[in-house]
């Protein structure tokens, strides 16, 4: 690690221990207890600052002493304030001697607060010293002599009463009896410890003098946080210190400007379908049934223009006309066929039906106006439409969403260019390389396929439905080429793309969510 | 388009036994050849051999059963189709069916025949109710233009008449009850009678069946006799009986069962109808009848379409195994509809069912090669530039229903009784929260606002897209614009901020306006202007009205623009 990244990574507190060594580079060791004094730190912290400089190398041991010390425990201080239990023991022994009672071992052990391993250590050691006697039947009887130990141990007591000593500092004999009543492993009920006490003095190695002459630098130049127009524009900034950033931390949110998720898959299919010489077709949100239905040859009696299908208008109900030549055309292809060579659907067209005004409930209502308005042959034409269907709204059904809808209208149009046209859509659109063409029943069209794709996510899916508009619907039109009606079903791969599961998530009153969806084009 | 249920070893039985079917039928195999009848696999029980099938064509009602779907797979496995003896030019007749005058106005038309030999299986009775019940519902526009009855036939003597009744003046028993009732009653109490009683509405006196010894058959198209027309299992001497308005849907709808029932093994012996006056068929009908009509087609005409030389014999080859009695001629076809059929209207159909005999996947796709030049509308390329300008200023784009709650585009907008309140409602509402269409984008916005409240602060919002605006002088009474709206909504929005926005927004437009005080009660008072460009106005901007906020339940000011992007486009 080079010095500049060592020194940034350096913690505050390690910063305030090595400087504490000063700038004097003398190599003038430091105890703990003057560190702790120079840097007034919390011993805690002391200790973790240098242990962490030790593990850098940036500081050095440069003395270790280890003392044991001496001190009281919880115990010996119980003992102090009330007796321990060999003192305890004689002076129960001496009072049985002046009343004269008998007093076994057993009665020892039942008075009150005595643990019956102490009473055994504390009769045996006094029996020993000759202040006690045992004799028939186990009765304890006091000799009246004096026990050296249990006197030790009150001197020893007071001694060590709220402070700690060196262990050095007792007499050879002092010092046996702290061992033997000091906290062992395996025996915490004593009044005493030993610790070691380890004094450490510091010194700064060889690393940690580069440091510091670094840090000494550091400290001579004024810290700042933020870069101004001024320090730019007198220089100054030379002689500053730019405060460093945890650049690691989460950055603050914000919430940019930006398109619909939902747009920007339309516009993906927008784009393609322009570069493919499509031209945008718009239309009208009310239509008649004329040119939503009619023109289409849906027959007036056909079960999806029910009252359970398509949105009426309320007001006004009907249209103010039909543009002639084309009501009284497309009126006859359904009697009869006019002149379109077909049968007709052999019912009395209601002109008045033909004008009812609805919700435009199919997009190929858009490519029935762009026949009747002089189209481009060739030609192309695509609409992104808002359409409307009586529907009861889940997760899979919209009431009101948008079509991808279009006609190709050519003398070169066939079934097989229709095919290859949805081969193209199935490559560009859905990027499958596979697709199937089935047969499909549309009312405005024959023949009808259903183009169905493998998406590299969803599997075999209904990409679209397509087919060549009927002489009964291009003739009445004006329109005497083959013409290609088709559309495409895009919700699902708008779903999948944008990572949702709820058709009506594409158009969600959640702020959150809509700032949050990221498309997978 | 009917989805129906069949029973796959009944289905593997009327395939036949021919040489190049191999049972059982592989599912596989199955969705291939269902390719044939437009037909879709929709579920498969594989305990029961229960298939459920989504068909298509709505005008092919010979496919929605068993047999039929059979039918054309079998067919074009065997080359042809087997001629059906019951169709022959001089049928023997033995019974009749008289119609009586008055009928003309109320429900003209019946076709009849007898079937016999084929004993009623469980299998083949589900069909028959399955058949009858779809035909009637989809075909025969619920009952309306076509109804079917179904037998016993060893109950009836013949004469059957077909007779106008008073409601009062006949009795009996119908399917589904215990007691005898008028026909009356069975209007207002048999559940068929509520459901379907509406189509006889206006007609005192209602249509019935009866035989010669005066029991009534049934009350067409409401219900039959419990007694007479309650067919079981096991019965194997049927009568049937379709009744309706269109003679050539009466007609198709009989070939279809008598067609079915031949496939099943029955013997099908036609009977005469005498209507007391002339009817497109003439004054006495035999039914069935082949009806199907013959196409002479340019040979011309399907290859163009089809965009293949074909030539003469693969194209009689290919209507033949679909079903058509075909001769060639030089340069053309003609192509007779098998009698179950009669939905031709034009040489484009006989197109599709050549493509279709020869299968789609036999036809290699080809580009179309024609150059073409790709574009967007001009409205289009405006509100994608508009966008993009609003996308710079930072805010982000929505997207709504366009249909929504008069409540809220008009109540909670303060606007009701206003001339900003009007808007395209709709006749048949389903639920008031889609029943009309915004006339402007501020309440599309709001509503995201309203649920947003917890989605951190400032929001800027804009959505760029169809309103549609009454407009009595045009044609569909209201005109579809293209509208932008931008709002922004948090503790300290203010008027000059959206003003801001929409200075901008102008300017990179490239056009001028001036703002001019606007009394608008979705906005405060004194805070609002109409964007005017030379004189018209194209728009409006200000702080939404605090009350308009309380009733949307938005606790944050909030500043908007609504810019008329069509007419602005428009303005020179």
């Amino acid at each position: 690690m080079d010095i500049s990244s060592l020194i940034d990574s350096l913690h505050p507190l390690e910063i305030k221990v090595l400087t504490a060594f000063g700038s004097s580079h003398s190599g003038s060791a430091l105890t703990t207890e003057q560190l702790a004094a120079a840097t007034s730190l919390e011993p805690s912290q002391l200790s973790m600052a240098v242990e962490w400089l030790l593990a850098k190398s940036l500081l050095a041991i440069d003395k270790e002493t280890v003392t044991p010390v001496a001190s009281m425990t919880t115990v010996g201080e119980r003992y102090h304030a009330k007796q321990s239990p060999i003192e305890e023991v004689l002076a129960a022994a001496r009072s049985a001697a002046g009343t004269g009672q008998r007093l076994t071992i057993q009665n020892l052990q039942s008075q009150g607060g005595l643990d019956p391993s102490d009473v055994s250590k504390a009769v045996g050691r006094l029996k020993k010293e000759g202040a006690l006697l045992i004799v028939q039947g186990g009765c304890i009887e006091s000799t009246g002599r004096p026990s050296p130990t249990a006197e030790r141990l009150r001197m020893l007591l007071e001694q060590l009463h709220g402070a700690s000593r060196e262990l050095e500092a007792f007499s050879e004999s002092d010092r046996q009896i702290i061992m033997e009543y000091s906290v062992k492993r395996g025996n915490a009920n004593e009044p005493f410890r030993v610790d070691e006490r380890v004094a450490r003095s510091f010194k700064v190695a060889s690393g940690g003098i580069t440091a510091l002459e670094h840090l000494a630098k550091e400290t001579a130049t004024e810290e700042v946080s933020q870069l101004s127009p001024e320090l730019l524009k007198d220089g100054s900034w030379r002689t500053k210190r730019f405060r460093k950033y945890t650049i690691n931390l989460r950055a603050p949110r914000i919430a940019i400007g930006k398109k619909h998720p939902y747009r920007e898959f339309l516009d993906t299919v927008k784009t393609k379908l322009v570069s493919m010489g499509f031209q945008e077709m718009r239309g009208s949100l009310v239509e008649t049934e004329f040119w939503n239905m009619d023109a289409l040859f849906m027959p007036q009696f056909h079960p999806a223009r029910d009252i359970h299908d398509v949105y009426f208008v309320k007001q006004p109900t009907h249209a103010t006309h039909i543009a002639e030549p084309f009501l009284t055309k497309v009126a006859s292809a359904h009697r009869n066929g006019g002149a379109t060579g077909s049968t007709g659907w052999q019912y009395v067209f209601d002109v008045e039906r033909a004008k009812r005004l609805v919700l435009r409930s199919q997009g190929t209502a858009v490519s029935a106006r762009t026949l009747a308005s002089r189209p481009a042959m060739p030609g192309k034409y695509f609409s992104i439409a808002r359409c409307f269907r009586y529907d009861q709204v889940d997760a899979t059904h919209a009431t009101d969403f948008f079509q991808v809808e279009g006609i190709v209208l050519g003398e070169d149009i066939n079934f097989r260019t229709l095919l290859g046209l949805l081969n193209l859509f199935a490559r560009e659109v859905a990027q499958a390389k596979e697709v199937k063409f089935l047969p499909a029943y549309f009312p405005f069209t024959e023949p009808s396929v259903e183009l169905h794709v493998r998406h590299s996510r969803l599997g075999w899916m209904e990409l679209g439905g397509a087919g060549l508009f009927r002489p009964e619907v291009t003739l009445p039109l004006g329109v005497s080429v083959p013409v290609i009606a088709w559309g495409l079903g895009l919700d699902r791969m708008a779903m999948v793309a944008l990572g949702i599961h709820d058709i009506r998530e594409l158009f969600t009153d959640n702020l959150d969510m809509i700032r949050t969806t990221r498309g997978l084009f | 388009m009917p989805t129906i249920s069949i029973f796959k070893k009944d289905f593997e039985s009327l395939l036949g036994a021919g040489p190049r079917i191999k049972r059982p039928v592989s599912i596989e195999r199955l969705e291939d050849w269902l390719m044939l009848v437009k037909g879709e696999l929709k579920e498969h029980v594989a305990e029961t051999g229960e298939l459920r099938i989504e068909l298509q064509d709505s005008n092919r009602p010979d496919l929605w059963s068993c047999e039929g779907i059979a039918r054309q797979i079998r067919i074009k496995q065997e080359g042809k189709l087997a001629p059906y003896p019951f169709l022959s030019k001089k049928p023997k007749i033995t019974r009749r069916v008289v119609v009586a005058p008055g009928l003309a106005h109320v429900r003209p038309y019946v076709a009849a025949c007898t079937a016999s030999g084929y004993r009623v299986t469980d299998e083949g009775l589900a069909q028959l109710i399955q058949t009858q019940e779809k035909l009637a519902d989809i075909y025969g526009h619920k009952r309306r233009t076509v109804s079917i009855g179904l037998y016993q036939l060893k109950n009836i003597r013949f004469p059957v008449t077909y007779q106008l009744v008073e409601r009062d003046a006949a009795r009996f028993t119908p399917l589904g009850m215990e007691t005898v009732m008028t026909l009356s009653e069975i209007l207002m109490v048999h559940p068929k009678g509520l459901e379907h009683g509406h189509i006889l509405a206006g007609h005192e006196r209602v249509p019935i069946l009866r035989d010669a010894s005066e029991q009534v058959l049934s009350f067409p198209p409401i219900i039959n006799s419990r007694e007479i027309g309650e067919v079981r299992s096991g019965d194997d001497e049927l009568f049937i009986e379709v009744t309706g308005t269109d003679l050539p849907m009466v007609v198709l709808t009989l070939n279809i069962f008598a067609a079915n029932l031949a496939d099943r093994g029955a013997t099908i012996e036609p009977i005469e109808v005498v209507y007391p006056q002339k009817t497109p068929l003439g004054k006495r009908v035999v039914t069935p009848q082949d009806l199907g009509r013959s196409w002479t087609i340019p040979l011309e005409t399907i290859e163009q379409a089809l965009g293949q030389k074909l030539g003469g014999q693969a194209v009689k080859q290919a209507l033949q195994v679909y079903g058509y009695e075909v001769t060639s001629h030089t340069g053309s076809v003609k192509a007779k509809l098998p009698p179950y059929r009669q939905d031709v209207m034009h040489a484009m159909d006989v197109v599709e069912d050549v493509a279709m005999s020869r299968g789609y996947a036999e036809f290699s796709p080809v580009m179309p090669a024609q150059f073409t030049v790709g574009g967007l509308s001009k409205i289009e390329q405006t509100a994608d530039r508009a966008r993009n300008f609003m996308v710079g200023m930072g805010f982000q784009e929505i997207i709504s229903n366009i249909l929504g709650a008069p409540e809220q585009y008009r109540d909670w907008m303060r606007v009701t009784d206003t001339p900003w309140g009007k808007m395209v409602e709709v006749d048949n509402v389903m639920s008031l929260s889609f029943s009309c269409l915004r006339q402007w984008m501020l309440p599309s916005l709001l509503r995201v606002e309203t649920a947003s409240s917890r989605a951190f602060y400032p929001h800027r919002l804009f959505e760029a897209g169809e309103v549609a605006i009454p407009d009595p002088s045009h044609e569909l009474g209201s005109r579809t614009e293209t509208v932008l709206g931008a709002m922004i909504a948090h503790a300290t929005a203010h008027f000059s901020e959206i003003h801001s926005c929409l200075d901008v927004l102008f300017y990179h437009l490239g056009k001028t306006y001036t703002l001019e005080p606007v009394p608008h009660p979705s906005f405060l008072e004194g805070r609002a202007g109409k964007i005017v460009l030379s004189g018209k106005a194209m728009g409006v901007i200000g702080e939404v009205h605090p009350e308009v906020l309380e009733r949307w339940q938005i606790g944050v000011p909030v500043v908007a623009f609504d810019v008329n992007l069509s007419q602005l486009i428009d303005h020179q």
